[in-house]
């Protein structure tokens, strides 16, 4: 079934492209909500993007869209006014309302239903919208005097009263605080285990209701009610009851009147910042382009662009690169043959100035593929977000980095590996609340996705505070799963041994999870960054948490390689699977099982001859040197020596495919052009090593 | 009789030679044809691939014409040359041992392919041409650049 809606082309496309900036800014105010609590700016900005929206998707006539846009702006005005909390679950529907709005703006650009309907969404915003109690209503608490309990306050023991007068008289100040736990919470007692701790800190807790105990035996009611004896202010007090999560602070005052500042007592709405928001300017329902368009970000001086126009333009550079280089030979051939010839001179000054100029547009096309790595990763948090619910979690996101340039062929490229290992941070990185707490963490893990330029690469960093990764249980775990023989992971280092998550088939999670998925997944992971010329490499300590560190080239189309030759054929090795180039005499080549290694610094270098293994024919009458040039490469850790005629030098090259007659050749990545017109063969280093550890592993098999 | 002349419909050829023989192929499949250049050779792949080549900033495979229709080897002379053919799956290039020229003929001049005329297998030929006494074989370029399944190494 199509649509038809009553809108140019173009028209259509004009708002597909405002909806999608106006679902991004609610999808990242709402989680900016979650995390920073109830500001009113940010709500401000949710709501207007949701009347944008309603407003806009009428006019087209999509009466759905309108529809759930208008009960979001319900929801969100009760939020505004503070006739509602943010709790978990409204957060929840506001998310889902996305995606059904984002289902519906698919269909809208092609012109196809997706058959999602709205019933669903809409009983679940009615359901906030309905029991939209007033969140003042949830905790009325009467003012209280200082210098006294707080006649709801249970009685202390005489202990307790000793303390309390004890630390009166020390000069210290008594509070007491009554947090409301939010129903909805998933954990409500690790909140209360959470403000029992950070009340621990700044000062001495001298009784609790419910007790610590109670707490952690998860004994606990509606509400944790505190008297603290510190040398802190209430302000400061109040700010560390704040930063726990989904518990309302709904009266904190001082108890005592040394020294005390005024006695203050705050409603559960105050204590979570929500303020009545300023009126909206705009005029309700009607909604013209203009409007729209304000909503917009900043006038900014772009045009969009075509890719396919970008990668033409690429293309054409390369080729002027190519040309320029021929251009040059024929001027040193001319120097040498018509030394001082005016003419030659002068083309001589024209080329230098072509050359600039050459360079000149090849960086400046190569900007313009540039897009920071935002694109990619304001995608992230929410995921994040959802993942860490699922399974239970507690995760601060933190993203740094997001302006870090990356061409976009990578950003489209390297999406799902970074979704793959961020989830996999949450899910098997970080522990469960109690766990952390227990080992003296705080119940909110970390995990922060960071992107920086290194050289002429940019690492992208996905680290996380979590358990980290034990050698004893990957060995174990490798073992049991068949993909390493006990006597090999005894030998195994461990810095190697935690490079058998990548292999196919592990999975580091003592139970699976239905979000990380079942053991597939890390291998994919590497080689899909292995497929864009990057590598990935994992740092971790039991205990202290876990960092991925994929490094990638900035571009696709350019490499840096190690240029070698072998029977007269230029071969290209990308430069960062190399570790190291070596001059070894024969004589050196020992024998293990049927393979050539060469041994090295005490470990043992499987050697592969190129040609051998590209079956190469020597000319008649080819003496083996007594001296051969090798290439140490290295892949997941594993090296291996290739074996080269001759080392040629290290340049930048173009990729260019082989295309489809020639089709995938194992080994081979695909050819470049050189300065001199010839083309090399750029060899895929992952499936050489590949094939030799396959060579190796199918030797070892047969043996035992 | 002249009206209907002006009717017949006419193929352009690009006639080229390998050995003794003639060979034809459309026009419009033949993008161009360039000297001989420096071909590297592509691991792994069959004999009949010379490699590849660089053909104004694009990296395109060429072909050994010969070898592909199995026809005995030559080695390359100063005549020799490659032609372009453009086809579905992208630019490839033929080694032939000299490209003759353009010729315009006729539809009717042009019959059935006949085992005994060549030692090409009848699948890679759509006709025979005859022209001013000379047999020119038309090839056909699809089917003769086409990659059959390629074991997996």
């Amino acid at each position: 079934m199509g649509f038809d809606f009553d809108m140019s082309a173009e028209d259509i496309k004009v708002f597909l492209d405002e909806a999608e900036e106006q679902l991004q800014a609610m999808e990242a105010g709402i989680l900016r909500l979650e995390k920073d609590g109830q500001n009113p700016e940010h709500l401000q900005e949710i709501f207007r993007a949701a009347h944008t929206l309603k407003g806009s998707s009428a006019t087209l006539g999509h009466k759905k869209m309108a529809e759930v846009t208008h009960s979001m702006e319900n929801v969100l005005d009760k939020l505004r006014k503070g006739k509602l909390a943010l709790t978990t679950a409204v957060g929840d529907t506001l998310l889902a309302c996305l995606d059904v709005l984002q289902a519906f703006k698919e269909e809208i650009a092609t012109g196809q239903e997706s058959g999602v309907t709205t019933a669903a969404i809409m009983a679940r915003l009615a359901a906030i919208d309905g029991n939209a109690a007033p969140a003042q209503e949830a905790a009325p608490v009467p003012p209280e005097a200082p210098a006294a309990l707080p006649s709801d306050a249970p009685p202390l023991s005489a202990e307790e009263e000793q303390k309390l007068t004890a630390a009166r008289q020390s000069g210290k100040n008594t509070f007491w605080a009554v947090l409301l736990l939010d129903k909805n919470s998933p954990m409500p007692a690790v909140r209360a285990f959470q403000a029992l701790l950070a009340m621990g800190d700044v000062g001495e807790i001298i009784r609790s209701w419910p007790t610590q105990q109670e707490v952690e035996e998860d004994r606990i009611g509606d509400d944790l009610k505190i008297l603290l004896a510190t040398g802190e202010s209430l302000d400061k007090v109040r700010a560390v009851l704040a930063s726990v999560p989904e518990a309302g602070i709904v009266a904190l005052s001082a108890v005592s009147a040394v020294s005390a500042p005024p006695a203050v007592s705050e409603d559960a709405a105050a204590a979570l910042q929500l303020v009545e928001a300023p009126v909206v300017s705009e005029s309700a329902g009607t909604v013209d382009k203009g409007a729209v368009a304000k909503v917009g970000k900043n006038e900014s001086r772009t045009v969009r662009v075509n890719v396919e126009v970008l990668d033409n333009l690429m293309n054409l550079v390369g080729e002027l690169v190519i040309e320029r280089t021929r251009l040059n030979q024929v001027l040193t051939r001319l120097e040498m043959d018509k030394e001082g010839d005016e003419v030659v001179q002068v083309m001589s000054s024209a080329l230098a100035q072509i050359s600039r100029m050459t360079s000149n547009l090849q960086d400046e096309i190569q900007r313009a593929r540039m897009l920071p790595v935002e694109n990619l990763f304001r995608k992230f948090p929410r995921m994040v977000r959802d993942t860490a619910q699922k399974a239970n979690k507690e995760i601060e996101f933190v993203v740094l980095g997001q302006e870090t340039e990356l061409d976009r062929s990578v950003i489209e490229e390297i999406g799902d590996p970074m979704m793959h290992l961020l989830r996999n941070a949450v899910d098997h990185g970080i522990e469960a609340p109690m766990d952390r707490l227990r080992t003296g963490k705080p119940a909110k893990g970390t995990v922060i996705l960071e992107a920086f330029h290194e050289e002429n690469h940019i690492i992208i960093s996905v680290r996380d505070d979590g358990r980290g990764m034990d050698p004893q249980k990957i060995r174990a775990s490798a073992v049991r799963k068949g993909l390493i023989s006990e006597e090999a992971a005894r030998r195994m280092p461990d810095h190697e041994v935690v490079n058998l998550v990548w292999a196919p088939g592990f999975s580091t999670a003592e139970k699976v999870t239905d979000i990380s998925g079942r053991g597939v997944g890390l291998d994919v992971v590497h080689k899909n960054i292995e497929k864009l010329n990057g590598s990935v490499e994992i740092m971790s300590e039991v205990g202290k948490g876990t960092e991925f560190r994929v490094k990638l080239p900035l571009t696709l189309a350019i490499i840096r390689s190690l240029q070698v030759e072998v029977v007269g054929t230029t071969y290209c090795i990308p430069l960062s699977s190399v570790v190291e180039t070596d001059r070894i005499p024969v004589s050196q080549i020992q024998t293990v099982r049927g393979r050539e290694v060469i041994v090295k610094r005490g470990e043992v270098i499987p050697l592969l001859r190129l040609v051998e293994a590209f079956e190469l024919d020597r000319p008649e009458g080819y003496e083996e040197p007594e001296e051969f040039f090798m290439v140490i490469v290295s892949v997941m850790g594993k090296q291996i020596g290739l074996v080269v005629d001759n080392l040629i030098g290290e340049g930048d090259v173009v990729i260019k495919p082989l295309g489809k007659f020639i089709g995938d050749i194992p080994g081979i990545s695909g050819a470049t052009i050189m300065g001199d017109g010839d083309v090399a063969i750029i060899l895929d280093i992952s499936s050489l090593v590949g094939a030799v550890q396959a060579e190796i592993n199918r030797r070892e098999a047969l043996r035992s | 009789m002249a009206q209907q002349e002006q009717r017949e419909i006419i193929t352009q050829l690009v006639v080229f030679q390998l050995g003794h023989e003639l060979y034809g192929a459309d026009i419009s499949v033949v993008r161009e044809v360039s000297p001989l250049q420096r071909v590297t050779r592509v691991p792994r792949t069959p004999k009949y691939i010379e490699g590849v080549t660089n053909l104004r900033g694009r990296v395109i495979p060429v072909v050994d014409l010969r070898r592909r229709l199995n026809l005995p080897v030559s080695a390359a002379t100063k005549a020799t040359r490659i032609a372009v053919a453009e086809l579905e799956g992208g630019q490839v290039g033929m080694v032939v041992d000299a490209v003759l020229e353009v010729l315009r003929v006729p539809q009717s001049s042009i019959e059935p392919p006949s085992q005994l005329l060549s030692k090409v297998d009848s699948e890679y030929v759509h006709g025979v041409a005859k022209v001013d006494g000379r047999l020119i074989i038309l090839l056909d370029l699809a089917r003769v650049l086409q990659r059959e399944e390629r074991k997996v190494v």
